[in-house]
């Protein structure tokens, strides 16, 4: 099964935290830990992190089959780390990361790390659509965005219920909830926890 | 009211990137009173918040119980942000996790959206009690109306399972039509859920397998199909015919589907699952391995490492498959990826015969070796800090971690099976004390361990083993860096030990003692200094009692001058802090005194009887009554060459007798009455009963405890009356303790191990009454070399076959435990080789002196036939 997924960027920045399976260390180690040893690595490496300090870290599994793998991808200025065990194939879960990041650069048009950042939430919320406690849910693209959309409007209409002074800038139009309209700007303020 | 949102949060830590810390106090703290607000879109925006912050490190375990109030909330959204700060904060240990009971059972049947967000919540924060609660819920939502739910509840299942394995029962059927349903993604998620279940526990899914052959062979979701083949990998070793019967679709899903994850998957599993045996597995297992040589040479680096790491597994079973590839293998660990370096490490490991241990462990050594000429020595680098920080891009090899482990795995190649695979040991030797100069990480105790053991192991390289320690210890480079991390500074011990014990192989010990005793030693830890305190006596010991055989007069100064430096250098020690240096050093002490005394008052003569006699315990080794030399020159050799250090085997403790009448349980001295000081012995009739009987009781004991110890005064020690009397009274009368003294010294003279100083009496006139005898022309003792060489001359390497002892040596009169009859080479040759105190040492006899062959002779690795116990027996040298 999937152990944790991490979102960072090349500062080694938390962008997102996942862990399914609870570990010894806190996640700011292992972020750190990881980041350190991925970042030194030069394009052109394979995907699996593999390093001699790793093994101590992620506690030592006797058997070789169930030691725990590290694989990353890197798009621009966020490397997005899976850790897994041996019931994982190495090269499916290079796959499911290409979904996770084609899903959020669908549900984000053109994600950059900005979308990460302000919608820590959202990403949360697309992510549960590919993982669910560290078993995959759905690695089908048109699938997953299907279910994020229809989780969005469920969110949409119920915030737009609950706060019908607002213009329902909430869920998945991002670019908007950052626009700063006067009236936006001031049912956000009115309403105290919109434009979420 | 003017409340910050999640993105107002942002972007105040984006503008306050200087004052993180300060910022978020001040936000934590708006937060603290958003939360206790009744206002729900408050609160909530306050719990998201603080899970934003979460993300970031800083705690928000103290607001758990508003997640749960955010989580009930009725509203979607609001609900959505309680289960998403629950996911990201709760554990085991939450304790409002028992609140949640009700609530996730109402939210299971709600609307379709809440279930899917209550389930995907109950898969993080499931706890043993949910689990229990909540598993009808969960079983019935399996059949669910809507796919979406269904997947989400089977892997929800899982979850539920792992904490409460009862439930796996009542949910079987259902998971088990869950494979024939109509939605493709259900059906993937049962497979997904029914491959980790089969990990743990394979034997329980046997019966899937006709369904899941079915899937195999008509499915084309990839994904699915590599968590079949995965599956499969886990029942086929429990399941022969399934062997079998999988044979023919994989071979043809490996030569067919385009996605090489399935492909690697299918190899992968043929190997794992046991399907590369019989005639038919044979050429699959060709193909599976051309496969992935295929692999290994293609540009892609992931094919690479998973190539090599497919390979690690199938090698045990076909070597000779993979001997083909044996260089492209090699040249991976040269990869400037760290990752591929591991596994190829790894493989290379797996690959290691009899045939290819020197020219892998050569390669590897290599690349310690190269980088650290790249690397400046520990004096450079010093210098260079003080100067200026130097700036090399990292290369994987120059990582301590990676050197680390490199190093590990030359030491576990060589000693795979107890040295199973080492031709040469001398070379092996070499090895392992190049590996000590080159490795630049802590691997010296390892080395010194493996030194140790292969010196008490084989026999045949002791000479030469004995000769590079010898240099190793006249080397101080390795003094000079002991200090540094990395120094492997352990290996003088092995030195150091490995010299002192086996000395006799060397013509000239003595010129092992200057570099025993320079003062440059003191930066070694204690316990190597402690070592070295033992060599120099074995050192000396051995030399003296060798230079007695052939005394001269002329030796005399020669002797004391080194009983001399060795004295100065033994008073520097016994100053030493470290406990165990101290003592060692004072003990080492004491007996150069004694020498050091003789040495003195020497004079040379005929031996006559007063002196023989004096020196009683030494009649038995005085073998040349015509030398006259100063007998404490055997002083120290009968101490440490009496009996041979041999292996000792793993269950030879367990194996002594246990001797009949021993009995552990009583007391050897019994126990000393209670250290109470003093006792009042009251007179009140109440209490003067209990006191009585008690110090009845005491009476008797201290009555035992006396008759067993030597004189002891108790008397009147406890009486009935109004008295402070000390319980235990040692007041002895000074006949008692000349009595005993008198006693004691008339053990001492019949124990060999005490030196009774009668001198003390009259030493004087003794000395003076010894005769004196010039012996003259004597031929003095060469001195050539700085250091001491072999006694026969020997090539580099010689040609000759090692004996290996594996077993080790086992007590005379063992019990042998499920092995009747014990032949152990070491039992039989040790006993017997025990050597004679004053008989010079076996020369080291080498048949031909021809020079180093490129292959070294096989070599025969005695290896007991023993019944049961064998594999038990290995390892140990104590």
């Amino acid at each position: 099964m999937i152990h944790a997924v991490l979102i960072f960027n090349t500062s080694g920045v938390a962008r997102l935290t996942k862990f399914y399976t609870p570990l010894h260390q806190s996640a700011q180690s292992v972020v750190q830990k990881i980041f350190s040893l991925v970042s030194t690595r030069p394009a052109g490496l394979c995907n699996f992190l593999d390093a001699p300090e790793l093994e101590q870290f992620l506690g030592f599994k006797g058997d070789a089959d169930e030691r725990w793998r590290v694989v990353y991808r890197s798009y621009a200025t966020l490397y997005f780390v899976f850790v897994v065990d041996g019931a994982e194939s190495e090269l499916g879960i290079l796959d499911l990361i290409q979904v996770f990041v084609e899903s959020l650069d669908r549900s984000f048009e053109n994600v950059c790390e900005l979308d990460l950042v302000f919608h820590f939430d959202e990403v949360h919320h697309i992510l549960a659509e590919v993982i669910q406690g560290g078993l995959v849910l759905e690695t089908n693209v048109e699938e997953i965005d299907l279910a994020i959309q229809e989780a969005a409007r469920a969110r949409k209409e119920s915030f737009a219920s609950a706060n019908p002074l607002s213009l329902g800038s909430v869920g998945l139009t991002p670019r908007g909830a950052n626009m700063k309209t006067p009236l936006g700007w001031l049912t956000g303020k009115l309403t105290g926890a919109g434009a979420r | 009211m003017w409340e910050r949102t999640l993105q107002d949060l942002v972007r105040g830590l984006r503008a306050n990137k200087n004052d993180e810390a300060k910022f978020i106090g001040k936000a934590v703290d708006e937060i603290r009173q958003e939360i206790k607000n009744d206002d729900m879109e408050l609160k909530a925006g306050a719990v998201l918040k603080l899970t934003y912050l979460d993300m970031l490190g800083y705690d928000m375990s103290w607001a758990s119980f508003h997640v749960v109030e955010v989580m009930s909330s009725p509203k979607f959204h609001l609900k959505c942000v309680g289960y998403l700060a629950a996911t990201q904060s709760f554990d085991q240990e939450t304790d409002v996790l028992m609140l949640t009971t009700n609530l996730l059972k109402k939210d299971l049947g709600s609307t379709p959206a809440d279930i899917s967000v209550t389930l995907d919540g109950l898969s993080h924060i499931v706890t043993t009690e949910l689990a229990r609660d909540l598993s009808p819920e969960l079983i019935a939502m399996l059949n669910h109306s809507r796919p979406q739910i269904r997947k989400r509840a089977i892997l929800a299942l899982y979850k539920l399972v792992l904490k409460n394995p009862d439930t796996l029962q009542h949910a079987r059927v259902r998971l088990e039509d869950k494979l024939e349903d109509p939605d493709p993604a259900v059906v993937a998620a049962t497979v997904n859920i029914i491959c980790e279940l089969a990990r743990q526990n394979p034997k329980e899914f046997l019966s899937l397998a006709p369904q899941l052959f079915h899937l195999l062979t008509t499915s084309s979701n990839n994904w699915m199909l590599i968590k079949i083949i995965k599956l499969f990998g886990s029942l086929s070793p429990h399941e022969p015919r399934l062997v079998k019967k999988l044979q023919p679709p994989i071979t043809e899903l490996i030569s067919t589907t385009p996605a090489i994850s399935l492909l690697y998957e299918c190899v992968h599993t043929c190997i794992i699952g046991g399907m590369l045996q019989g005639p038919q597995g044979d050429s699959l297992a060709r193909m599976c391995v051309s496969k992935l040589a295929t692999f290994i040479q293609d540009p892609d680096q992931n094919l690479k490492y998973i190539a090599l790491q497919a390979m690690a597994k199938i090698v045990p079973s076909h070597p000779h498959l993979v001997a083909d590839y044996q260089d492209t293998i090699l040249s991976s660990v040269n990869d400037q990826d760290i990752s591929i370096r591991m596994r190829a490490l790894e493989l290379v490991s797996a690959m290691v015969d009899r045939d290819n241990l020197q020219s892998i462990v050569q390669q590897l050594l290599a690349h310690l070796v190269k980088d650290s000429s790249m690397m400046p020595t520990a004096s450079q680098i010093l210098l260079q800090n003080s100067a200026s920080p130097t700036s090399s891009p990292p290369s994987p090899s120059q990582s301590p971690g990676y050197r680390l482990i490199l190093s590990q795995r030359i030491l576990a190649v060589g000693s795979q099976s107890t040295y199973e695979n080492v031709a040469n040991f001398e070379w092996y030797i070499s090895v392992l004390v190049d590996l000590a100069h080159v490795a630049n990480v802590d691997i010296g105790v390892e080395i010194r361990d493996q030194l140790v053991e292969i010196v008490g192991r084989v026999r045949g390289v002791r000479p030469f083993a004995v000769k590079l320690m010898s240099s190793l210890l006249a080397d101080d480079t390795m003094l000079r860096n002991a200090n540094e991390p990395g120094s492997c500074s352990e290996v003088l011990w092995a030195a150091a030990w490995i010299c002192g014990e086996h000395c006799s192989a060397l013509s000239d010990p003595q010129k092992l003692l200057p570099h025993l005793l320079q003062p440059e030693v003191d930066r070694l830890s204690p316990n190597i200094i402690a070592t070295y305190i033992q060599a120099v006596l074995k050192v000396f010991g051995t030399w003296a009692s060798e230079l007695a055989q052939r005394w001269s007069e002329d030796d005399l100064p020669i002797v004391k001058e080194k009983v001399i430096n060795i004295k100065n250098r033994l008073e520097d020690l016994s100053g030493s802090s470290d406990i165990e240096t101290q003592e060692r050093a004072s003990n080492a002490l004491q007996l150069f005194s004694f020498i050091s005394a003789d040495l003195n008052s020497h004079r040379s003569r005929r031996p006559s009887i007063s002196a023989a006699s004096s020196l009683s315990m030494f009649e038995e080794t005085s073998i040349t009554e015509d030398l006259d030399f100063p007998k404490s020159l055997y002083l120290i050799d009968p101490l440490f060459s009496s009996h041979e250090l041999n292996p000792v085997a793993n269950s030879a403790q367990a194996s002594v007798p246990v001797p009949e009448g021993l009995d552990l349980d009583s007391w050897i001295v019994a126990p000393p009455p209670e250290p109470t000081g003093y006792k009042v012995v009251d007179q009140a009739d109440d209490s003067k009963k209990k006191k009585g009987n008690k110090g009845k009781e005491k009476e008797k004991e201290t009555k035992t405890s006396a008759g067993k110890k030597t004189k002891k005064h108790n008397g009147e020690a406890v009486v009935d009356g109004d008295l402070l009397v000390p319980v235990e009274s040692d007041i002895e009368s000074p006949e008692d303790i000349e009595k005993r003294k008198a006693e004691r010294q008339a053990q001492l003279r019949d124990d060999p191990y005490y030196i009774v100083d009668d001198r003390s009496t009259k030493p004087l006139e003794e000395v003076e009454s010894i005769p004196v005898v010039h012996l003259e022309d004597m031929p003095p003792i060469p001195h050539e070399s700085r250091l001491p060489s072999l006694r026969t001359t020997s090539q580099s390497f010689s040609s000759q076959s090692f004996v290996i002892e594996k077993d080790g040596e086992m007590p005379e009169g063992a019990i042998l435990l499920a092995t009747p009859k014990l032949s152990t080479p070491a039992s039989g040759s040790s006993r017997s080789a025990t050597p004679a105190r004053l008989t010079s040492f076996q020369p080291y006899e080498i048949a031909d002196d021809a020079p180093r062959p490129q292959t070294p002779e096989a070599v025969t690795v005695l290896r007991t036939k023993k019944k049961g116990t064998a594999a038990k027996k290995k390892k140990t040298i104590s």
